[in-house]
């Protein structure tokens, strides 16, 4: 904690610091550039996360979670990735024009990463006790020394049982799951305010992934730290988060506390993606695909697989965010809930598969019409 | 470690083994040259031819049997005594001890200026792949490949030899030697050195491996045998940085806030290092020594190469196989010292001790 307050003078403090968020981003494009059209990953994203607080972001493969996440510290491969328009605020400080060397600065140091995938995210060559080092003495001046007792402080805190022993071992020798915690190590090496989780469970054995997030929910109580969850697991994201932003397609769908967004899902698509929940009822999945990224559809980006949609839902942009019911913060992107228009429709439908035998039919008399 | 060192001199010594049995069979095969000039030198001299080359083998030993003439060769093999060169009119030992100097004079700068030239470009390419300097790199690459040494050793003798005058058309071998006749770094002589043969001049010149006159004369072989060894280790290089250019850990050392240069230094070329052991020290030995067979007689270099090029074309016969077996000793020798190598810089290669 020490180090990091040598260098709060050198940052713009801000002057309102209660009630501002620790990160704040604001309509986030993130483009990807090809041959022919560019690919929208994210397309209109907008976030906050408070200090101490943890947001998830839920979406199926491909709706531009991951890429949202690696925006914020511009690690996507640039070329071909740009940032065409957007804002993110870390701490009140905007971070989109800042230079590679001052950026260089932001990642590991207020903004740390754990990635998805445990077993290639080490460097065999180098033991575990080099990498964590090289993390602490990139942000902070010490010696060699002192790096490596910090390294061992650092292990044993993420669980790493006898770990000055193990500071000379290499990746190849841990576990799937001790490598996810020796990651974690690294990425609190140097205090973050902001640990950006991408997965961090997915390709972990169940008993393992308990283990995890009950690890970072420890340690961000510990530091005070606000966190990012990147998940495609609805059961996660009701362990882990304080609040929840489901995105389709590069756009936030509906956002709000668990306790909301789980109780009352306002979006077919939550509703969809809860009702394929284990246990539910349904386990035919969402019947059709993600549109294209290149040229999505004009107005809901669901709305082609959405049992709710109707001629307002395919035209103009993706609908705005509005109040679901009295619950401060719970949004959604949903006609429907437009003022004006009745939200049951949405609300009380039940909660019968979207799969039923109708749809084939539906289609069949379509293409012969 | 200690056993997996001692397991694999000891397989580099099998191979050894079998090269050597292979040579002497197939060398008992060929006709023998000195057997063949017996028979031609009796039917001029009219005498009987049969018992003429009966008593030319019995002077070399050919009349005993194939085993005892196979444990001799192999304990002369040991021993240095590698057989005669009718040609040099010398042991075939001395012929290759005063020709290898020539070769390593202008081999030893190629190897180690085409590996680092050729993994810097093959890293730089690899990060920036499919940019325009990317494939002026590639382009570049597939050129040096495809160009051969002996072509180009002549184009560049005729531009800049003939026609720019920049570089000696001739090769002089004694200016790296001293008056004399031995070898030397730099030293100064009068007209009266070997090198200056017919040239009048006052006072004394620079004569030596680093002399003025050496160097330039050094410089068209070490480039075109570059040009091709460069082009390989760039093709290598470039492929296995690829590999870990998109890997998670490339990702896992951004985000720790890694500066591209170490990104690239660190995370990518050490890994990548190791899979490059195997085409530096095989691969690139062997294309260097392939290609100064050409080079040499393109050049006029008394090296190994022209040794063995010319001892080939005047059957020279133990001089032949003495050249072609030092490539494929030097070949094991590399591969022995990869594996070592490998052993060293991947920790995750198990020694399997006992």
């Amino acid at each position: 904690m020490s180090t990091r307050d040598d260098t709060t003078d050198v940052r713009d403090v801000p002057t309102e610091r209660d009630d501002q968020p620790l990160l704040k981003i604001s309509n986030l494009h993130t483009y990807f550039r090809t041959d022919s059209e560019d690919v929208r990953a994210v397309d209109g994203v907008s976030l906050t996360v408070d200090p101490g607080e943890t947001v998830a972001i839920v979406g199926e493969s491909g709706s531009g979670k991951t890429v949202a996440s690696e925006a914020i510290t511009r690690l996507f491969k640039s070329p071909p990735g740009y940032i065409p328009e957007g804002s993110i605020e870390i701490n009140g400080r905007e971070i989109t024009d800042l230079s590679d060397e001052e950026l260089r600065r932001v990642r590991g140091g207020e903004v740390s990463h754990v990635f998805q995938n445990p077993q290639g995210a080490l460097n065999p060559v180098y033991t575990i006790g080099w990498q964590i080092r090289e993390a602490l003495q990139l942000h902070a001046d010490v010696s060699k020394s002192e790096a490596r007792e910090r390294a061992v402080e650092l292990l044993t805190q993420v669980g790493i049982p006898e770990a000055s022993s193990r500071l000379d071992d290499y990746p190849h020798e841990f576990s799937g799951g001790m490598k996810q915690r020796v990651l974690i190590a690294i990425a609190l090496a140097c205090e973050p305010d902001l640990l950006i989780a991408d997965e961090p469970t997915t390709a972990l054995d169940v008993t393992i992934q308990a283990q995890i997030l009950e690890l970072l929910a420890e340690l961000q109580e510990q530091r005070d730290m606000g966190m990012l969850f990147i998940t495609h697991d609805l059961g996660v994201v009701a362990e882990i988060a304080d609040r929840v932003a489901v995105m389709y397609a590069g756009k936030i769908m509906e956002k709000g506390s668990v306790e909301d967004v789980f109780e009352t899902p306002a979006h077919p698509y939550t509703r969809a993606l809860l009702d394929c929940l284990p246990g539910r009822g349904g386990i035919g999945g969402i019947p059709g695909e993600l549109p294209d990224p290149r040229s999505p559809p004009p107005g809901c980006r669901f709305a082609d697989r959405c049992r709710h949609a109707i001629d307002a839902c395919r035209t103009g942009d993706q609908p705005g965010m509005h109040r679901v019911g009295d619950a401060p913060d719970h949004t959604t992107s949903c006609v429907h809930f437009e003022p004006g228009r009745d939200s049951s429709t949405v609300l009380d439908a039940g909660s019968e598969p979207a799969g039923s035998p109708s749809p084939p039919d539906d289609l069949e008399r379509g293409g012969r019409r | 470690m200690k056993w997996y060192v001692i397991r694999r001199v000891l397989w580099a010594a099998f191979a050894s083994f079998i090269i050597l049995t292979i040579t002497f069979v197939l060398m008992d095969q060929v006709p023998n040259q000195q057997l063949m000039q017996a028979e031609f030198q009796a039917a001029v001299n009219d005498v009987d031819v049969e018992t003429a080359v009966q008593a030319e083998k019995e002077r070399l030993g050919l009349d005993r049997p194939f085993h005892e003439r196979y444990l001799d060769f192999m304990t002369n093999v040991f021993q240095g005594d590698w057989g005669w060169s009718y040609e040099y009119d010398q042991p075939v030992v001395d012929v290759v001890r005063e020709t290898v100097p020539y070769s390593l004079l202008y081999g030893v700068p190629a190897i180690v200026l085409s590996t680092v030239i050729g993994t810097a470009i093959g890293l730089y390419s690899a990060v920036n792949q499919y940019t325009k300097k990317d494939y002026a790199a590639t382009f570049a690459a597939f050129f040096g490949i495809s160009i051969p040494n002996f072509w180009f050793g002549i184009v560049l003798l005729v531009v800049f030899g003939s026609w720019l005058g920049w570089v000696p058309i001739g090769w002089n071998a004694d200016i790296p030697l001293a008056a004399d006749g031995s070898w030397t770094l730099l030293e100064t002589a009068g007209s009266d050195h070997p090198a200056f043969f017919r040239q009048d001049f006052e006072g004394e010149r620079y004569v030596g491996i680093l002399s003025p006159a050496n160097l330039k004369q050094l410089i068209l072989p070490t480039f075109v045998l570059m040009t091709g060894a460069i082009a390989s280790v760039m093709r290598y290089a470039r492929a296995e940085a690829l590999e870990y250019v998109d890997a998670d850990f490339v990702k896992t050392a951004k985000s720790k806030g890694v500066s591209n240069r170490a990104i690239v230094t660190k995370h990518i070329f050490r890994p990548a290092s190791i899979p490059l052991m195997t085409i530096l020290v095989g691969r690139i030995l062997g294309l260097v020594l392939f290609g100064s067979y050409l080079i040499e007689v393109v050049f006029g270099i008394p090296g190994i190469g022209l040794a063995s090029f010319q001892a080939i074309i005047r059957q020279d016969t133990d001089l032949v196989a003495i050249t072609i077996l030092l490539p494929t000793f030097v070949a094991i020798v590399g591969n022995l010292i990869e594996d070592i190598m490998y052993a060293v810089l991947d920790p995750r290669i198990d020694y399997g001790d006992r």
